[in-house]
């Protein structure tokens, strides 16, 4: 007997004119993990608040049809009642929290069920082993990472004893490690526990292998399928999935592990050389033809200073030097010995770095690396301690949190004054009020609005929450806009969407730039900024389409 | 070392009234002294995170008062006739001001004791069924003022990155998308309480608190500075009248040292432990 059930689900959101749902019917076996998949903006959302009853009870609006949860219809029982069965974690770590700290937030739920002392105590004991944050107990909620957050919220969920745990793009927020732990953590309860567990997820190269249903909404029309048939049929899916589909593997891999049968078929790559300090000549891949990057000169013969996948022992830093060919693209802006410290801490040390016209730079690094405060420093929100920042051309900055930058009431408004080529693409949403966009569609408004006419783009985690469509739209525009003289600096957690679209890849670390150099150079030789296709294959070779079949 | 909320409850109480009730400047300066020997043995090495507010609180009334005022018969210099600002500047004003600034001072070092001891969590916990979800509100607006400032933040610098003005006149601009940005973190705040069964049934509490002797002597302590302060008012403290304060009387200095009991309490215990482990 399914645990859930959803019955000819349609939602209208009130005042809203298409509906969220249409006619969505599924059903969720005990211990099954569900893919909830889609582009921004295509319900993924409303139909996980469907399932604890958030959605029509807290939103309002016209609901049809009926969802049956653990026997209970959502409809006759509010969310605080559905809370016993339905674990939730939301999207934005920070809205989730209610107490200051850690084991109060744990007890939280089970304080409101009513359960008894002992009861609560050896289920906080057992979540805090179930989802290892023991270390995190006594911490207070603010002092947290975000990652962390995420797994506190995750046990938090779990302490209830829910009989399924929904959890709406749990990693949205999160680098690369981050989600890593978060989606370990749910893979390891999905493994020892066999939680029902339903999961929007834009990453889906980590959660693939373990799903047995993949659910794809489109305009709010569901479409339930087997993991390999829905990946096949295109969004968002695996590196490895889009390697399968080119080479013709049968049945297609859904991870690394599977795939790596395959790959012993391949060519073997010759191994990327590494370039070391007094070679003379770096021996890296330029841009294939045809895939729209631009071209940069390469480290001459003979310059001394070359760039370095990353630091070797003894090496120091890489170079951070620049693409210095006589006749190169002008410089937009040039750092030197920039340094910055806040409330003592050195965010920035001794950065020189130099941008040129039509590069698309990726910054990358873990969380508290130094790249929003470079990022702000070139952009002129931070004035430098120390160095010097020359700017040839208009910078725009545009912060992690796109929200911040809306505030009228209409996108038509926001975009006042732009000129029509900027406002084309939001024809449709002139009339939307910005908040109500979904994250994806806010985050190319406040791009629009912020950054369509400076010369030096600054973006700061550009692709947080938005789906491979939308990705692959903002790395067209970016691409596009280096191309018309502009200079694109991106900080980026985003390591996929990184090699395709830069052209040049730093890493920072404590405040300082360990390794520049192009994609390949810099991305192949690491363990956590590499992609998919990287660790497969190797040889310097980082997107599905780059691989010899 | 923990204490009972209800006991910081009413030393807060005591010490603000205290604060306010009687302005004598060498009461205030003990005080002061007080509540410093009561935050370092509950404070565990934080910081007092509000410390410039405080300040700011305390230089605000000074330059509004001798600005403002012209009363007074210790003139500092004149001013020619400009409106508001012109006449004498007297340093009574100032004093005036500093006794005022002082008062507020205390009180934000009061809040910052009782911020860094009592969780909302507990405040939650003591408070009786009927007030529970009110009390629970109250601790959600309280977790809100952080993160308020932090959006206000993020907003004045939006509006520096399109190219508007984000100086202090422009704030009527920024209310409104504060006052949205807000209201979407309710919404959320909202949806997560509701998610995870706020408000269902009856609760019950994951971390009791036991009342301890020094819980009792705390508020015991509080009580008789309160009463005190209210069945025997001081001589108001009036630096137009005399610059000079007068000697505190015996009631009031009584009250203030009482609300030292945290400090003692702590201080017994740490040496009953150092004791104990001998």
């Amino acid at each position: 007997m399914p645990l859930i059930t959803l019955e000819g689900v349609g939602y209208r959101y009130p005042e809203a004119e298409p509906p969220a749902l249409v006619d969505v019917s599924a059903a969720i076996e005990p211990g099954q993990v569900i893919l909830l998949r889609g582009p921004s903006g295509s319900g993924k959302s409303t139909l996980l608040r469907c399932l604890n009853g958030l959605v029509p009870h807290s939103t309002g609006g016209e609901f049809r049809g009926r969802v049956i949860v653990c026997g209970l219809d959502t409809r006759a029982h509010a969310p605080r009642e559905l809370g016993a069965h339905i674990g939730f974690v939301f999207q934005h770590p920070d809205a989730q929290f209610v107490l200051e700290d850690v084991e109060a937030e744990l007890a939280f739920g089970m304080e409101n069920l009513g359960l008894p002392l002992p009861l609560m105590r050896k289920r906080v004991e057992e979540v805090i082993d179930q989802v290892g944050i023991n270390h995190l107990r006594r911490r207070r909620i603010d002092t947290l990472s975000g990652g962390e957050r995420q797994r506190v919220a995750i046990a938090a969920a779990l302490a209830v004893h829910p009989q399924a745990l929904v959890l709406d793009e749990p990693t949205s927020q999160l680098d690369p490690q981050a989600a890593e732990d978060v989606l370990q953590v749910v893979m390891r309860l999905v493994a020892e526990l066999g939680m029902t567990t339903v999961i929007a997820e834009h990453r889906v190269e980590r959660i693939a292998p373990l799903v047995d249903r993949i659910w794809t909404l489109d305009s709010g029309v569901l479409k339930d399928q087997p993991p390999r048939a829905a990946l096949a049929e295109g969004g968002a899916r695996p590196p490895v999935v889009d390697l399968a589909l080119r080479a013709g593997w049968s049945p297609i891999p859904l991870g690394l592990r599977d795939a790596r049968v395959y790959a012993q078929r391949l060519p073997k790559p010759p191994p990327y050389p590494p370039p070391r300090a007094g070679e003379g000549k770096a021996h890296y891949p330029l841009p294939r033809a045809g895939e729209g990057k631009a071209h940069y000169p390469l480290p001459r013969a003979g310059e001394e200073k070359a760039h370095y996948p990353l630091p070797r022992a003894g090496e120091g830093k890489a170079q951070e030097g620049d693409f210095r060919e006589a006749g190169a693209a002008p410089v937009l802006c040039r750092v030197e010995n920039l340094e910055y410290r806040y409330n003592g801490v050195q965010a920035v040390r001794r950065v020189s770095l130099s941008v040129r016209r039509g590069q698309v730079t990726a910054l990358m690094g873990r969380n508290g690396s130094g790249k929003t405060t470079l990022l702000k420093l070139i952009a002129g929100l931070l004035r430098p301690q120390c160095g010097t920042i020359q700017a040839y051309a208009r910078a725009a900055y545009v912060p992690q949190d796109a929200d911040a930058l809306l505030f009228a009431s209409t996108v038509e408004e926001e975009l006042r004054g732009q000129p029509p080529e900027v406002m084309a693409p939001f024809h449709a949403w002139l009339r939307r009020y910005p908040r109500d966009l979904s994250s994806g569609e806010r985050q190319q408004l406040a791009i629009a609005v912020v950054a369509a006419q400076a010369d030096l783009l600054l973006l700061d985690e550009p692709t947080r929450g938005l789906d491979p469509q939308v990705k692959q739209a903002l790395s067209a525009f970016l691409r596009l806009r280096a191309a018309g003289r502009a200079a694109v600096v991106i900080a980026t957690h985003d390591v996929e969407w990184a090699a395709r679209t830069a052209d040049r890849v730093l890493l920072m670390a404590e405040g300082k730039i360990y390794a520049d150099g192009l994609p390949a150079a810099v991305l192949s030789d690491s363990l956590v900024f590499a992609t998919q296709i990287s660790k497969l294959v190797g040889g310097g070779l980082l997107l599905p389409d780059e691989v010899p079949v | 070392m923990i204490r009972h909320p209800l006991a910081w409850c009413a030393w807060a109480t005591a010490a603000l009234a205290a604060a306010f009730i009687d302005r004598n400047p060498f009461l205030q300066a003990l005080l002061l002294l007080i509540i410093i020997n009561v935050f370092i043995p509950y404070g565990a090495g934080r910081r007092i995170r509000i410390w410039k507010i405080g300040l700011a609180l305390a230089v605000v009334p000074i330059i509004f008062s001798v600005a403002l005022s012209r009363f007074g018969t210790h003139v500092l210099f004149t001013l020619p006739d400009i409106p508001i600002i012109g006449g004498r500047w007297t340093v009574d004003a100032a004093v005036f001001g500093a006794s005022t600034g002082a008062a507020l001072l205390l009180t934000v070092a009061v809040l910052a004791v009782l911020q860094t001891t009592v969780r909302s969590a507990d405040l939650v916990a003591i408070l009786p069924q009927p007030f529970y979800r009110a009390g629970t509100t109250v601790a959600l607006a309280l977790a809100f003022a952080p993160k308020t400032v932090a959006s206000l933040h993020s907003i004045r610098e939006a509006r520096q990155l399109r190219g508007q003005r984000a100086g202090w006149r422009s704030a009527p601009q920024l209310l409104l998308p504060l006052l949205l940005t807000t209201l979407e973190r309710a919404l959320q705040y909202g949806e997560s309480l509701d998610a995870r069964g706020f408000g269902s049934r009856r609760r019950s509490r994951y971390r009791p608190l036991p009342w301890s002797i020094a819980d009792l002597l705390i508020v015991v302590g509080s009580l008789a500075a309160v009463a005190a302060i209210v069945l025997m008012p001081p001589q108001p403290y009036n630096p137009y009248l005399d610059l000079v304060p007068g000697v505190p009387t015996v009631p009031s200095l009584l009250a203030v040292l009482l609300l030292a009991t945290p400090a003692v309490t702590a201080g017994l215990s740490r040496m009953d432990h150092a004791a104990h482990h001998a």
